[in-house]
């Protein structure tokens, strides 16, 4: 074990309230290890960082033990940890120019941890130092240069040298390519890449930047507001992340999936007050029974711990050997042909197809407007059952056609009061205030005017948003959206995406939406699901999918959709860690 | 919703001025025939109420000499018994009102629940319904309708029901149909997912849709209706003791040799006009009707 670290904590005496940074932080490194650290900002990074570092001294309290090599060190004497620093353990600073002494030309400055750790002098240093600047891809004649003369990347590149100048055996590296240039970005990623794996040397990044932790590190950590909550193999991780807070990093990040669109984490950063789980009221999933006890990190599957009390993300809905025959005269007319699919809590899982590959089949045997041949349906682990679309946390369905599924005899009251009135939940004014209240949502007015209006004077957006709203009045857990964009003019199909996609956000509900229309899967989805001829082909996270994709069919309608087949073709070949359902279809 | 509409007072006191409203916005969706038409019936059924006051003289004994041409006393003369013949048009207009609502509401009535019945629920029973309804189509009603008549015996209210048996097919025909599209719309499955019992469906979704079907169908059965009474009626199988309007015409027509004397004038015109009058009126209000069933029509305008 190069580091093992074991219920770190860290607590910094702010004035009043003490603030803790980290909380029982527990992970151990093998000899050339990498391991990525993510977390919004304040969730503790960079106090692991300088915690490892041993840079956290006076009034701010480390507790817990670190070992590296087999000793702990953190309780070693100030002498004893900087006999350590530099020459053992070196951490990349994240760049900027405090980090750099102004008043020292950088050729001095990268030289002064060999002068102090190795005890290099004249001749010896220079050449030491010129091999540095050149090891990472500086010009040496910059060594009389001082710091507010070099770039960004430039300046990244001299924090990188002064840390491995003591050839180290942890490197700790502290958001590397923030504020860097597209170009001096993937310089950078490349450079580190390629020094450890010259160097052999432990590497930490603690980062933002996804796209960087996926190509530098072969372990992830998910820090929220100072504790572990996920933990596991990168690649594994960002396919299919177990925690909702690792899912939620991974739709906030820009460079991870470039197509994409970006949603943040609702809500605030813990205050480090919250009562149990500190996620929970951000939580998509949470229940009353979050707010007791702090989850503990569990192990999960191989390699994959959660701390969630829930067990990571829940499955909410799932289907299996769903089928759906119609009987002509002569021939059975296999619509649904044995589909398997589960849809997680708070995801949005897109199923994409051709027209006629049963995809609406699906979702109508999903949201129980059709009963299927045969097939097991669990939602929330119970077997389905009438109620689910008439309760609460239920599922809903909207349609493609906004002109049938609410009635142009109705005013718009009508509409979104009929699940509420039909299964008689709350009273009156509870009834007129939810249906307000989704009016707003959907961004639709909710005075009495628009509300006595009748749905036949509005235009297919507004009705389409009647629709949406009225599931909505229902606060569902599951929104199934049946291609409910396709009749829509563009302009009008965006706003009303952004919308639902908004509201998903916000409200936290799964959301499986259909579509033949793959650009838009790509922008909305997490997970896709690829149909053919009543199967589901394919399926795997839309990044995964859209960049890397494997069944045929999946290539032939990517091909057919954006052109030219984008096979991202990656230097480290991971295993596929999505399934493949490649069954033969017998002919009937 | 309706609980608080019904307890608060101001509500109630705006509903009539809405009925007048929707009244002025109903007459201004008529086309200029439809107007018409919607004039005479309503003139008809107040003649035949008021039939009393519109005529002194009695419709079933003689008051005065036979046979006069209209004029003086007897705005259209008198019949060969000397029955003043507007009274008998005045009273005639209640059998023939009675006959065509009674025959429209029984037909359509009955002729819609079947028809919900029968495209709601599917399966054998409407199967056995869409037979049977084949049969009736096909079978020559009034032959039927003239044994039926003479079995029973002619009151009218054997007439009515008659008229009736023959006549709910085509009603329950069109509202099956119609059933059968709605029962796929996106509305209809969304209430079933909610839980909408079939009551439910029928009352808050099938009936406000299909009314307007069922009148304009109800409006072409009266018509019918009212021509097929006079029809049996010229034949000699209406109810004797009910004047109608098809009996007057049976009467002048049995007096033998009428074309060759002037009485046909009024005797035979007269009848014959008010009950054309009548059917092309009903006709008119109805193809009117059927325009406008379509409720986005009459918000349009």
């Amino acid at each position: 074990m190069v580091l093992e670290v074991r219920n770190l904590s860290v607590t910094y005496q702010a004035e009043g309230a003490p603030v803790r940074a980290l909380q029982e932080i527990s992970f151990s490194l093998k000899e050339g290890d990498t391991l990525g650290i993510i977390g919004e900002s304040g969730s503790g990074k960079t106090t692991l960082g300088l915690a490892l570092m041993g840079l956290i001294g006076g009034k701010d309290r480390v507790e817990g033990n670190a070992y590296f090599r087999g000793t702990e060190f953190l309780s070693f004497s100030d002498k004893g940890k900087k006999a350590l620093r530099w020459k053992h353990i070196a951490m990349v600073f994240q760049n900027s120019l405090e980090v750099l002494n102004p008043v020292l030309n950088i050729g001095e400055q990268v030289g002064e941890p060999l002068k102090k750790h190795l005890y290099l002098k004249g001749k010896e240093l220079e050449a030491r130092v010129e091999e540095l600047f050149q090891l990472v891809g500086l010009d040496p004649q910059w060594k009389e240069a001082f710091p507010h003369q070099l770039s960004g990347g430039m300046r990244q590149r001299v924090l990188i040298a002064m840390a491995l100048s003591c050839k180290p055996e942890l490197l700790l590296v502290d958001e590397p390519t923030t504020s860097l240039d597209p170009v001096s970005r993937k310089e950078m990623i490349e450079l580190l890449g390629r020094l450890q794996q010259e160097y052999g040397f432990t590497l930490v990044v603690i980062s933002h930047d996804l796209s960087c932790i996926s190509r530098l590190t072969s372990r992830l950590l998910a820090l929220y507001g100072g504790r572990v909550v996920e933990e596991g193999l990168t690649e594994e991780l960002l396919e299919d992340p177990f925690h909702p807070y690792s899912r939620g990093l991974i739709n906030s990040s820009p460079h991870y999936f470039a197509y994409k669109d970006l949603w943040g984490i609702p809500g605030e950063p813990p205050t480090g007050q919250e009562a149990g789980c500190s996620f929970h009221s951000r939580c998509s999933q949470a229940l009353e029974s979050c707010r007791e006890g702090v989850p503990a990190l569990q192990q999960v599957c191989c390699e994959r711990r959660v701390a969630c009390h829930r067990g990571g993300i829940v499955t909410i809905l799932e289907a299996s050997g769903l089928k759906k025959e119609y009987r002509l005269k002569k021939r059975v007319l296999q619509a649904v042909n044995g589909v398997d699919l589960y849809i997680k809590e708070g995801e949005v899982a897109a199923l994409v197809g051709e027209t006629g590959s049963g995809k609406s089949t699906v979702a109508q045997m999903l949201g129980r407007l059709m009963k299927p041949t045969a097939g097991d349906i669990t939602f929330r682990g119970e077997k389905f059952y009438n109620g689910v679309t008439r309760q609460e946390n239920g599922i809903q369905i909207v349609m493609q056609d906004p002109f049938s599924s609410t009635s142009h005899r109705l005013t718009v009251e009508q509409v979104l009061r009929e699940p509420l009135d039909i299964n008689k939940i709350g009273t009156s004014q509870e009834r007129s205030s939810r249906v307000r209240e989704a009016l707003e949502q959907v961004q639709l007015p909710w005075g009495t005017d628009f509300l006595k209006r009748f749905c036949f004077e509005l235009s297919g957006g507004q009705r389409q948003r009647v629709a949406i709203a009225r599931a909505l009045v229902m606060k569902p857990a599951l929104l199934l959206a049946d291609e409910i964009t396709s009749m829509l003019d563009p302009s009008t199909q965006a706003n009303l995406l952004r919308l639902l996609k908004g509201l998903q956000n916000s409200k936290g509900f799964a959301m499986l939406f259909i579509t033949h229309d793959l650009e838009l899967a790509r922008k909305v989805a997490d997970r896709v699901m690829v149909m053919k001829q009543g199967e589901i082909v394919e399926t795997g996270s839309s990044r995964r999918l859209f960049t890397d994709p494997c069944c045929c069919h999946t290539k032939e309608l990517i091909d057919a959709a954006f052109g030219e087949h984008q096979h991202v073709h990656k230097s480290h070949h991971h295993p596929h860690t999505h399934e493949h359902v490649h069954k033969h279809k017998t002919q009937h | 919703m309706y609980q608080s509409q019904v307890m608060n007072p101001r509500l109630l006191l705006r509903v009539p001025g809405e009925l007048y409203k929707k009244g002025i916005a109903f007459w201004k969706s008529l086309s200029i025939f439809g107007k018409f038409g919607l004039t005479v019936i309503l003139a008809m059924i107040i003649l035949a109420v008021g039939a009393p006051f519109f005529t002194w003289l009695p419709h079933n004994v003689s008051s005065g000499p036979a046979l006069v041409p209209p004029g003086g006393d007897h705005l259209m003369g008198t019949d060969e018994m000397g029955v003043d013949l507007w009274s008998q048009i005045c009273y005639g207009a209640r059998v023939s009102l009675l006959v065509g609502l009674g025959t429209a509401l029984l037909a359509g009535l009955g002729g819609g629940i079947i028809g919900i019945w029968a495209g709601y629920r599917g399966g054998w029973i409407e199967r056995v319904i869409m037979r049977l309804i084949d049969i009736m189509i096909v079978l020559p009603d009034l032959p039927i309708m003239v044994i039926l008549a003479a079995f029973f015996g002619s009151s009218l209210r054997n007439i009515i029901i008659v008229l009736a048996l023959f006549s709910w097919s085509h009603p329950a025909r069109i509202i099956r149909a119609q059933v059968l599209s709605l029962k796929e719309q996106g509305y209809i499955k969304m209430a079933k997912s909610y839980g909408a019992g079939d009551l439910y469906i029928i009352f808050k979704h099938f009936l406000p849709e299909l009314f307007p079907i069922l009148a304009v169908s109800m409006i072409r059965l009266s018509g019918m209706a009212i021509v097929t009474e006079a029809a049996l009626s010229f034949l000699g199988l209406g109810d004797p003791t009910s004047k109608s309007w098809g009996l007057i015409i049976n009467h002048a027509l049995n007096f033998s040799g009428i074309y060759f004397t002037p009485f046909w004038k009024w005797w035979l015109m007269y009848p014959w006009a008010f009950l054309t009058l009548l059917i092309t009126s009903l006709a008119l209000f109805g193809r009117d009707l059927e325009r406008i069933a379509d409720p986005r029509v009459v918000k349009r305008n």
